[in-house]
């Protein structure tokens, strides 16, 4: 199973669940802002995306993640507007059987997601301007 | 003629400073005809940028034709997590 979500606001993280009795291995990412951008400090990301595409390409990019690798659920909200520093942007959880695969499957998605969702990032400099972000990483 | 709307994302909406505009085409013009105009229009400002093309929210891999009413965004490199 999947489930997908681009959000504004706060990511209220996926609820802990013990009663999984297959899946030995729960892999959680959050990928958080950090306080500087390419040696400059920041005061914040924007994330703009393709509204409608974004969460189209997400969500195939989730199903090919679960075809391609032997997991059993994959869940993934992405943050979109002011992300502050520290906060959280992208929270990913996967469930499998073994560690390996779930891992594996977790790098996968991530890259393939920062090669063809369309989100972008703005960043918020301290003079409060506004300018694409440079970083793919 | 043809309308499109032009959506402008990143470095595309920063170059341009709208989120969208509308040009009229010729009928029969193609995607990469379109992104040679769309990086004339920038002055420059989009040379260094690989662009990737939709049409309708779909990527589109090769040259198609234009058609009436669509909707061609050019994606520079996209960035999410």
């Amino acid at each position: 199973m999947i489930k997908i979500e681009i959000t504004e606001g706060l990511i209220t993280f996926f609820k802990n669940d013990d009663s999984r009795k297959q899946d030995g291995a729960e892999l959680i990412f959050n990928g958080r802002v950090r306080a500087t951008e390419h040696g400059d400090s920041i005061l914040a990301l924007e994330y703009e995306q393709y509204e409608g595409m974004a969460e189209v390409e997400l969500t195939q990019l989730a199903k090919n993640t679960c075809e391609k690798f032997p997991i059993n659920d994959l869940f993934c909200k992405h943050r979109i507007g002011k992300v502050s520093v520290g906060e959280t942007s992208l929270h990913v959880v996967i469930w499998s059987k073994h560690r390996q695969e779930g891992i594996d499957a977790m790098s996968w998605f991530i890259i393939e997601l920062k090669k063809r969702v369309p989100i972008w990032k703005w960043a918020i400099l301290q003079d409060g301007s506004r300018i694409p972000s440079e970083c793919n990483h | 003629m043809i309308n499109v709307t032009v959506k402008c994302f990143s470095q595309v909406k920063y170059a341009f400073g709208e989120d969208q505009f509308i040009l009229e085409l010729s009928v029969g013009t193609t995607t990469l005809e379109l992104e040679e105009m769309v990086r004339e229009k920038a002055n420059g400002q989009l040379d260094d940028i690989s662009l990737r093309i939709a049409v309708n929210q779909k990527y589109t891999p090769i040259d198609i034709k234009l058609n009436n009413g669509d909707e061609v965004a050019f994606i520079p490199p996209v960035q999410g997590g």
